[in-house]
């Protein structure tokens, strides 16, 4: 069976890992045991103790938080309940003039703000960008994943999670 | 052929039975043990390794027969082998968008009682390039053909390429000017073309007259009739060794193992949920010539797709809320959006086993009735679905890519596809002949970075995965204008921490003709029709066409004077206009005007992909060298990304790495101090969606949406607290 070091998945998550290393990782067989490895390399990332049950984003997390399961920046800030949008606690900025959209696209075209803005969510605590949206004005903001995370442990990890 | 008695193969009753078995077990045409899988799993493979072997060789052999550089230079061709119903078994590499599309002709003609007439005999040539029948859209032209054994019908052997051509009311094959099917072109409607191994010669004449490059089409047709007589035969003869009852079953018996293995990868790569994602497609025609005014001419397209993956494996992607059809040509039908499903599960899942229609058979598509993606119209014009299509599915590998990340597998994240607009042109040639043709230059846009690294620069599409540009000097034999430039198009990417990879930018000069008509397609200028991802920024919106007619270029070579071989990067201005004299021209949305002759500049850019992760976090010392490769400029490196550059001892870009985190805390600092609460936000925003004080386009949207769909009503009222129905459609019954 495929496996890798802990390490290896590491520099993987990083970026780091060299890309003949990373390319016969993508062309091979997957590990079975990437997940719960992933999740330890995730969780000596992150400064603090509650247990990552799901990563959801570059520095988002489902954690198990006491009774709770909440999204938690990787900088510690939670967003609250998991199965409610993260988004909606976030701070969020929106592009939606020539000059806001130029300020990304220095050297092209642009979208006409009239048609299209760009919503960009923040972690308050932290400043880092999280999600961007490119919607239409007026358009509701998309809560993007609700993971199915009980049957996830319990029928395709055989690990069901404690009752909360 | 009426009067004689129905044929003794009763296919459609397989057909029938088939799907009966399949929605009572559950298993593809009712498999349920995988017998000889089990008994010789060496010689199962084996077996299936040899029928994909056919498949690419008959499509390496069949690209050399074809005169289209679309075909022979791009690869715009694949090839399959299916069940006596129909079922993709083995496929080759290529457009394998057309696997699955290919099988529902098989289908259509099985259903529409083709074994009594026009009969399903050996050596028959059947056609077609109706997309309500199976295909996506005019050009995408695929011949099937019966094979036998002993008398019995045992499969079909089927391929397609894309036309560069298909007779529509512009040249080329995405006739960006359709409005309804009777504009597109050339219509072969599941129509029986050749008896014996031999194209009817009446046929060809239907096409050599009816198309401006017919050697393209004609040429192709006897490529995919070769390439299918040489997968016939090696299937035949592949059955006289396994004999015939082994052939029947173990062919069904790879594509369950195609479904299962699915099935296996989605609970292997994945984690169950919900998975949301959105794009938009702005469609700009007001004012120019040659539309109709048969609907709106500017048309903002909102493409909601709600994917679910249940534990048992399944995905099931869901477009309720998005648009209706309309009158253009970006409509889709059922057997499109099969075909874009399929092949881009081709690429992120199924890498390794059996590919087939069985992986196919895994999903669902919830296609709302009277949309693009399923019209209640089958007048509508599908030529440039792609226009929709490819957007809708760079965000289902985005939703897909979520699931990856979640899982673990961060290597196979991908932000994904984006559009690729395509310039087609006819005319006079530069050898004074009738022409028309589709560039297919566009088969290499940038794609979306990775989780773990950029996209790919000028290198990929999803419509073909085996995406290549081709070369200039081939390009250059086929039409009436020479390069003067091909570039790579700074920041074209969308920006991260990872930017999607660049698109490149051609300029030509048209030569040797009086009258050259130069059309685009697929070209969302005014609103993102890409997405980022993880705090990825979309890629920039299709830039605009920048051409200079009646140009003193002649004059300027003549002098040794600089030119101008690409746009350049500022927006408000261009190197053509900087640098060469005569009509300058800014067209957005697709480039629908009067002729070119000798002497005009012509230029087209292709879009790159869309960016992942926080654009704070990007590695300095590869910005650096971006910049120094002209994937970046300057001023995104400093204004976006937070990068101070300063130049070594030779004037090559280097970071400063201690100037660039001083650079990015203040950036972080500010963008906290400009950001607002969410809620805030919305509590603001809520009065203007109450007002409805949008641009008329994006009201018309939201009406159109709230008509088709109470589930989108349902949420937008819910979000904003409103009632959406009496903001966006007053006065209308509840």
């Amino acid at each position: 069976m495929t496996s890798y070091s802990k390490e290896v998945l590491r520099d993987l998550a990083a970026g780091q890992l060299p890309w003949s290393q990373t390319r016969r990782i993508m062309s091979a067989y997957k590990d079975d045991d990437r997940f719960f490895k992933m999740v330890a390399v995730y969780q000596d990332r992150v400064a603090w103790k509650d247990p990552i049950l799901l990563p959801v984003s570059d520095h988002l997390f489902i954690c198990q938080s006491g009774d709770e399961r909440i999204t938690r920046c990787e900088c510690g800030h939670s967003f609250g309940d998991y199965r409610k949008n993260w988004k909606l606690k976030a701070a969020i900025n929106v592009r939606n003039t020539e000059e806001a959209l130029r300020e990304i696209y220095p050297n092209s075209d642009l979208p006409d703000p009239e048609w299209m803005e760009i919503r960009e969510f923040i972690c308050p605590q932290c400043g880092t960008l999280h999600e961007v949206e490119a919607a239409a004005p007026g358009y509701p903001i998309v809560h993007d994943f609700e993971p199915d995370l009980e049957g996830f442990y319990r029928e395709w990890l055989g690990k069901p999670l404690q009752e909360t | 052929m009426l009067d004689k008695p129905a044929s003794a193969l009763r296919l459609r009753e397989r057909l029938l039975d088939s799907e009966r078995l399949m929605e009572e077990t559950g298993c593809y045409d009712g498999i349920t043990e995988l017998t000889l899988r089990n008994q010789d799993p060496l010689k199962f493979e084996t077996l299936h390794t040899k029928l994909r072997a056919y498949c690419v060789s008959a499509r390496e052999m069949a690209r050399r027969i074809s005169a289209s550089p679309g075909v022979r230079e791009v690869g715009e061709m694949v090839v399959a082998i299916y069940t006596p119903e129909g079922d993709a078994i083995a496929l080759s590499n290529g457009i394998m968008v057309h696997v699955h599309t290919m099988s529902r002709f098989i289908k259509w003609m099985i259903k529409n009682g083709y074994e009594d007439n026009p009969r399903i005999r050996e050596g028959d040539i059947f056609a077609n390039n109706d997309a309500f029948i199976g295909t996506v859209q005019v050009p995408d032209v695929m011949d099937v053909v019966p094979i036998f054994h002993e008398g019995t019908l045992v499969g079909w052997a089927g391929a397609v390429c894309h036309e560069l051509e298909a007779g529509g009311i512009t040249p080329g094959g995405d006739v960006c000017l359709a409005q309804e099917r009777f504009t597109e072109g050339l219509f072969v409607c599941a129509e029986k073309i050749g008896e014996n191994d031999e194209i009817r010669r009446d046929y060809v004449i239907r096409c050599e007259r009816n198309l401006r490059m017919p050697i393209y089409w004609v040429l192709d047709e006897k490529a995919k009739v070769a390439s299918c007589i040489d997968m016939r035969e090696s299937v035949k003869q592949l059955i006289s060794e396994i004999g015939l009852d082994y052939w029947m079953k173990v062919s069904k018996e790879f594509i369950e193992e195609g479904r299962r293995a699915q099935l296996a990868r989605t609970r292997q790569l994945t984690v169950p949920g919900i998975y949301r994602g959105h794009t938009f497609y702005g469609h700009v025609t007001a004012g120019k010539p040659g539309f109709q005014l048969l609907g709106d001419p500017d048309w903002l397209y909102n493409i909601p797709i709600e994917m679910e993956i249940t534990t048992d494996g399944k995905i099931t992607m869901d477009f309720e809320g998005t648009q209706p059809w309309g009158y253009h040509s970006m409509n889709c039908t059922p057997a499109g959006m099969d075909g874009g499903m399929f092949v881009t599960l081709t690429q992120h899942m199924n890498f390794e086993g059996l590919v087939n229609d069985g992986a196919w058979m895994a999903t669902e598509l919830k296609l709302p009735h009277g949309t693009w993606t399923n019209p209640d119209n089958e007048m509508v014009a599908t030529a440039t679905s792609w226009a929709l299509l490819l957007p809708a599915y760079g965000v289902f590998q985005r939703l897909l890519s979520r699931s990856f990340v979640a899982r673990g597998f961060v290597e196979e994240a991908f932000v994904g596809q984006v559009n690729s607009p395509m310039i087609e042109m006819g005319g006079e040639s530069q050898y004074g002949t009738p022409f028309g043709m589709a560039h297919f230059e566009c088969a290499a846009a940038g794609s979306g970075a990775l989780a773990i690294k950029d996209g790919l620069d000028t290198a990929y599409v999803g419509w073909n995965p085996e995406s290549d540009m081709g070369n200039i000097e081939v390009w250059e034999q086929s039409m009436p204008m020479v390069y003067i430039g091909r570039s790579i198009v700074p920041n074209s990417g969308g920006a991260g921490k990872y930017r999607g990879g660049c698109s490149f930018v051609s300029t030509w000069l048209i030569n040797k003709t009086s009258h050259l008509r130069l059309h685009t397609s697929e070209h969302s200028s005014r609103v993102f029709d890409n997405g980022g991802m993880c705090g990825g920024y979309p890629a920039p919106t299709c830039q605009k066409h920048r051409a200079v007619r009646n140009s003193n270029i002649h004059e300027l070579a003549a002098k040794g004077e600089p030119l101008a071989h690409a746009p350049g990067i500022d927006p408000h201005v261009s190197d053509y206009e900087r640098n060469i004299g005569g009509d300058h021209v800014v067209v957005e949305g697709p480039y629908i005007t009067s002729p070119h002759k000798s002497g005009d500049i012509f230029s087209h850019s292709y879009n790159g992909g869309g960016g992942y992760g926080d654009v704070l976090e990007r590695d300095p010392i590869k910005t650096a060298w971006d910049v120094e490769n002209g994937f970046l400029t300057r001023e995104a490196a400093d204004q976006v990304f937070g990068i101070v550059l300063k130049d070594d001892e030779d004037g090559y870009p280097i970071a400063d790495i201690d100037a660039t985190v001083e650079r990015r805390a203040a950036m972080r600092k500010e963008r906290l101090a400009k950001a607002i609460p969410v809620a805030d936000w919305i509590a603001k925003e809520r009065g203007r969606v109450e007002k409805a004080d949008f641009a008329p386009e994006v009201k018309k949207m939201y009406a159109s949406a709230i008509k088709l769909s109470s589930r989108f009503t349902r949420e937008f009222s819910e979000f904003w607290n409103v009632d959406a129905r009496s903001i966006f459609m007053p006065g209308a019954k509840p």
